[in-house]
């Protein structure tokens, strides 16, 4: 057994320099780089966008409710080492120079913000130096809006409720946005001491308490898990439900990152494959050879064993080296973006590609191992070097295994890596079908002029088997490129649409009747935008009955104000999943309800709801469920009324705009229609827009590095058969055909193999793609002709050159000096 | 001529004749798709140690079959071997290798020479399977024996192949195996290397008493040995 890994240690430097070992070498080397840099940038990515997430929450985790929450919470995650702040919301009038505005009072502790900071500004614009999230008792910080509202200076004294402040400075940025009903108005944040001395926190008061908690996710896990029972009004929010714009965003990049890293594993699987094939291949005479000489099984498996692990740790270290290279350079290159406070990466990417290689080099090799193992010395005398694959369902079943609990393992992710694998083989079969009919076609028709050409097509259906082969692999490369391309740029351009630059970033509100016609011309002098004012109804749900006599669940919506509106036609951004929406103004009372809202109540079609707005109660039957596009940031309604109810209800309108950030346009806006509410979400929108880039950015990086796999795969299955196709060359050349004669056959059957692969491929692509954007992106897919055509086009150009490269030395060189080396 | 005369002393002392393989009742059978195919039927042999054997016989006749298996490469369907007293039908594939390893050479028709591989390394490679420290020294003393010391480094494709089955014989006699098979050692020759090649082989047998086992269809180099058996369908001529 010594005496074999000494042999391997030997020979490994001769085997990998004389190209046996290279291409799987450099498959490992890829797919560790790959993955390492997918885990190293990955993982630093994803704590960016969770860092500037985590921002938006103030915290890793927080409990919401309307009432106010135990302490227990607070005292026992401060017992599991988790940092804890506590802040209390409501609307309050803010009393000052004889003026009031409606403001909503953040009352923060000390410890506030867990995650993101409070940038205050004095009244000069000076950036005041601050590392706390609080003022001092007595007095406060004010949003630039109720500054500019109540004509306020430095240390002007403000009114609410029952006590008064000093105002201290002005409130430039602050973690957790306020959204909902308390986002209409400016904020101010207070001691959480001075709340008492307020007074304005009555029972019934609409209040918003909330407890933040940090800490690494494994505590807050814990923490989490820890706390039982936790009230139903409670509301957990966590990183990855930060929204449904940022949920989404870091879910599809999250679950992008993971389906490129799964293909550039697969990728780099077939390559590896291909290329131990290869290896066992060339080394069949040796070992059979071997054999004969007396090296035992233990012997030939040792020292093949000694050189994959020399090979493993190699092409590990190198793949390790270029991954961190390669995620530095993105980082540096995102520096602006992320920041550069950055936490150091773990150690965690070394120990995910030490497993990367090992995993792939043992499903790779173990097949060939085996029968190299079992090879029989007799063969020497045979002359029967070929390969039976027969017979070995047992290793290439334990191989793919191996293969699928890895990326179990890896992805964390049992149905992406379930369905992609599933996906795969039927890909798989359809490829091999596709490529069987091709090939049989082509056999029909070879006639092409041209001995060369002729030669070339011919070989394509002579070696059906092995032209059926490649096409599958060549066709199951591109298809994962394409489809990748085509997922990456569906991807982008939905994070695009849904932040374009015109998105809306101001809402008014309180908008009457009266007022619109004023409204419309003043934005149409200034911003040549169209606008759209859509009813908004203040109103309160009352009871549920319901048709089928199930139980609903709406004790959560009842009594709670609830913005109602009405629709003539079904709005944008809005999609019916079940019922249907009304056709006119005849029919009877209805109300479409969004899908989650519905399913949270446990709504069900021809429900009867019954609400209470401006003093008036009515009832109106559930007609559709809607899907609703909320991150749209266009009025969005959880319940929308018939036309013929919502119409002669009481009601006020409320539009969006895009309003240059620089412009005076809101300022003025204020001063013209001093009733009209407006809401400000540029900076709301800045942070999302922030970490959708930081997302967009990573994914294209990880693409590049798919496409690396990608081609290294065509260049193995490209050498695969490179040395059968040199001795074919040389008697072809012994026999007379020219050189050009032979450069066209090997042209014509590359450009011919190309050419069905990029066909299969293409087909294959779109119904991957499909079932990527439908199934596991959750987006709407329309087929790129673009990339279809392009990726068609590369593959073929690819395939041709890179084949005719490989031949190109047999070609070119006598034909005895190849001969002579079979 | 090439003659061997010093590459080792360990066999010379070994003059007096007693039987180095028996091959006793040696049936070899196959499926193929038309049923069972017989490709050796009930043979015996006895191959006396220092002997030079040949067995020709058509092509088809169970040759190399019977040479595989006196070697211990493939395993009978019936009968048994004896090689220097080890029973080898009786072994396992590895048993079989460690007999093989220490005392059993083989040279073959197509040379086999690893094409990626020196002249040299090509030598030391079964020296280098039973972990000789000295496999290097030996390989280039035994290159030198057949007149290869100028082609050490050579690759097989820049070797002729007379120079091929030299290095391909030198390999072979490297750990001075007491038994050398040799299938066809001159098929793949011209006039000039078959003699080259029958010669060498002869003087091995001269200078180490080797016993060689030669499967061959020159009839003039079987002709050359002290005995030669014929094969014909599977059975021994008497």
């Amino acid at each position: 057994m010594l005496n074999g890994f000494y042999y391997g240690l030997k020979k490994f430097w001769f085997d990998l320099t004389s190209g046996d070992l290279i291409i799987l070498f450099f498959s490992i080397v890829l797919a560790v780089t790959a993955i390492s840099s997918v885990s190293f940038l990955g993982d630093r990515l994803q704590s960016s966008i969770q860092q500037q997430a985590s921002v938006v929450l103030a915290a890793d985790m927080a409990f919401r409710s309307t009432s106010p929450l135990p302490e227990d919470y607070l005292t026992s995650a401060t017992n599991q080492g988790l940092r804890v702040a506590k802040t209390i919301s409501f609307l309050s009038m803010a009393l000052a120079n004889n003026d009031n505005l409606l403001a909503s009072i953040k009352a923060t502790t000390s410890t506030y913000p867990l995650r993101g900071t409070v940038v205050l500004k004095d009244f000069t614009g000076e950036v005041l130096s601050n590392d706390k999230g609080t003022p001092n008792s007595g007095y406060i910080w004010v949003e630039p809006k109720l500054v500019e509202a109540l004509n306020l200076k430095q240390s002007d004294q403000l009114v609410i409720g029952n006590a008064s402040f000093v105002v201290e400075a002005i409130l430039d940025d602050y973690p957790d946005r306020n959204v909902g009903f308390l986002a209409f108005s400016p904020t101010i944040i207070t001691n959480i001491a001075d709340l008492k001395s307020m007074g304005v926190i009555q029972t019934g008061s609409r209040v918003v308490y909330r407890q933040l908690f940090s800490g690494t996710e494994n505590q807050v896990n814990l923490f989490f898990d820890s706390v039982s029972n936790l009230p139903e009004e409670v509301r957990v929010q966590r990183l990855d439900e930060v929204g449904d714009q940022l949920g989404r965003t870091l879910d599809r990049s999250t679950r992008f990152f993971n389906l490129a890293g799964l293909f550039t594993i697969v990728i780099a699987a077939i390559s590896s494959m291909i290329a131990a094939r290869r290896y066992a291949a060339r080394h069949l005479l040796n070992t059979a050879l071997m054999k004969v000489f007396g090296a035992s099984k233990k012997f030939i498996l040792s020292s093949q064993i000694c050189q994959l692990l020399i090979m493993i740790v190699l092409a590990t270290s190198v793949g390790l080296c270029c991954g961190y290279l390669i995620q530095s350079l993105l980082i540096s290159l995102l520096d602006e973006l992320i920041g550069s406070d950055l936490p150091p990466p773990s150690l965690q990417p070394v120990f995910i590609g030490f497993l990367t290689s090992v995993s792939l080099v043992f499903a790779a090799t173990a097949p060939y191992l085996k029968l190299l193992g079992e090879a029989e010395p007799i063969r020497i005398l045979r002359n029967d070097f070929a390969f039976h694959l027969k017979n070995n369902i047992g290793v290439y079943t334990l191989a793919i295994l191996t293969l699928t609990a890895f990326l179990l393992v890896l992805l964390e992710d049992v149905n992406l890596v379930l369905s992609i694998l599933g996906a795969m083989c039927v890909l798989v079969i359809v490829l091999s079908v596709l490529g069987y009919f091709v090939v049989w076609l082509l056999s029909l028709y070879s006639n092409v002029s041209g001995s060369g050409w002729r030669m070339g097509l011919r070989n394509i259906s002579r070696r059906r088997n092995a032209s059926i082969l490649q096409i599958v692999v060549f066709g199951l490369s591109l298809t994962f490129l394409m489809a990748l391309t085509e997922t990456r740029t569906d991807l982008l351009e939905s994070w695009k649409e849904t932040l374009k630059e015109d998105t809306p970033n101001y809402f008014f509100f309180n908008i009457q009747d009266y007022e619109t016609a004023d409204i419309n011309s003043f934005f149409k002098d200034r911003l040549e935008q169209p606008i759209t004012f859509t009813p908004l109804i203040r109103g309160r749900l009352l009871g549920v009955t319901s048709s089928s006599g199930e139980p609903v669940k709406a004790q959560n919506m009842i009594e709670r104000e609830a913005n109602l509106t009405w629709f003539d036609a079904l709005p944008e951004n809005n999609l019916v999943v079940e019922g249907e929406w009304w056709l006119s103004d005849l029919g009877p009372p209805s109300v479409s309800v969004d899908k989650d809202i519905a399913a949270s109540m446990n709504l069900s079609i021809g429900d009867r709801l019954s609400f209470t707005a401006g003093g008036m109660s009515f009832e109106a039957t559930v007609s559709s469920f809607r899907e609703v596009q909320w991150e749209s940031f266009a009025p969005n309604f959880f319940f929308i009324l018939s036309p013929g109810l919502g119409r002669d209800l009481p009601q006020s309108f409320i539009t969006s705009l895009n309003v240059p950030p620089d412009s005076r346009v809101a300022n003025e806006f204020i001063e013209r229609f001093p009733t009209v509410t407006s809401v400000d979400l540029e900076a709301a929108l800045s942070q999302i827009r922030s970490i959708v880039n930081s997302a967009s950015l990573a994914v294209q990086a990880i693409f590049i590095l798919s496409l690396f796999a990608g081609i290294l795969t065509l260049v193995a299955a490209i050498f695969s058969s490179v040395d059968q196709r040199k001795k074919e060359t040389a008697v072809i050349h012994t026999m007379g055909a020219t050189r050009r004669t032979i450069f066209a056959a090997v042209a014509a059957e590359f450009l011919g193999l190309g050419i069905l692969s990029g066909l299969t491929a293409v087909l294959a692509a779109m119904l991957f793609s499909g079932f990527l954007s439908t199934q596991i992106f959750e987006l709407n897919y329309t087929p790129n002709p673009i990339i279809f055509i392009s990726g068609f086009l590369v593959g073929v150009t690819s395939i041709a050159v890179a084949g005719m490269l490989a031949v190109r030395q047999a070609i070119y060189s006598p034909a005895i000096l190849t001969l002579r080396n079979y | 001529m090439i003659t061997v005369s010093k590459i080792a002393t360990k066999n010379q002392e070994r003059f007096v004749k007693e039987s180095i393989l028996e091959v006793q009742n040696i049936t070899k059978e196959v499926n193929s798709p038309e049923g069972v195919l017989t490709i050796l039927k009930d043979v015996n042999l006895t191959i006396n140690s220092g002997d030079v054997t040949s067995i020709v016989g058509p092509s088809g006749s169970g040759k190399t079959t019977l040479l595989a298996i006196m070697a211990g490469l493939d395993l009978p369907s019936r009968g048994r071997i004896m090689l220097m007293g080890h029973e080898i039908t009786a072994m396992n594939e590895d048993k079989r290798a460690q007999v093989r390893s220490n005392d059993v050479g083989f040279v073959f028709q197509s040379f086999h020479l690893l094409p990626r591989l020196s002249a040299l390394d090509n030598v030391m490679l079964p020296l280098e399977i039973l972990g000789d420290k000295n496999a290097k020294k030996k390989s280039l003393e035994a290159l030198n024996q057949i007149g290869l010391e100028k082609r050490v480094k050579h690759l097989p494709n820049q070797l002729s192949g007379g120079e091929k089955q030299r290095v391909a014989i030198a390999r072979a006699m490297v750990k001075q195996p007491k038994i050398l098979f040799a299938d066809e050692p001159t098929g793949n020759l011209d006039k000039t290397s078959t003699e080259v090649i029958s010669d060498l082989l002869f003087s091995i047998n001269r200078s180490f008493q080797t016993t060689i086992v030669i499967v061959t269809h020159d009839l003039l180099l079987a002709k050359n040995c002290e005995t030669m058996h014929e094969l014909d369908e599977g059975s021994l001529k008497c």
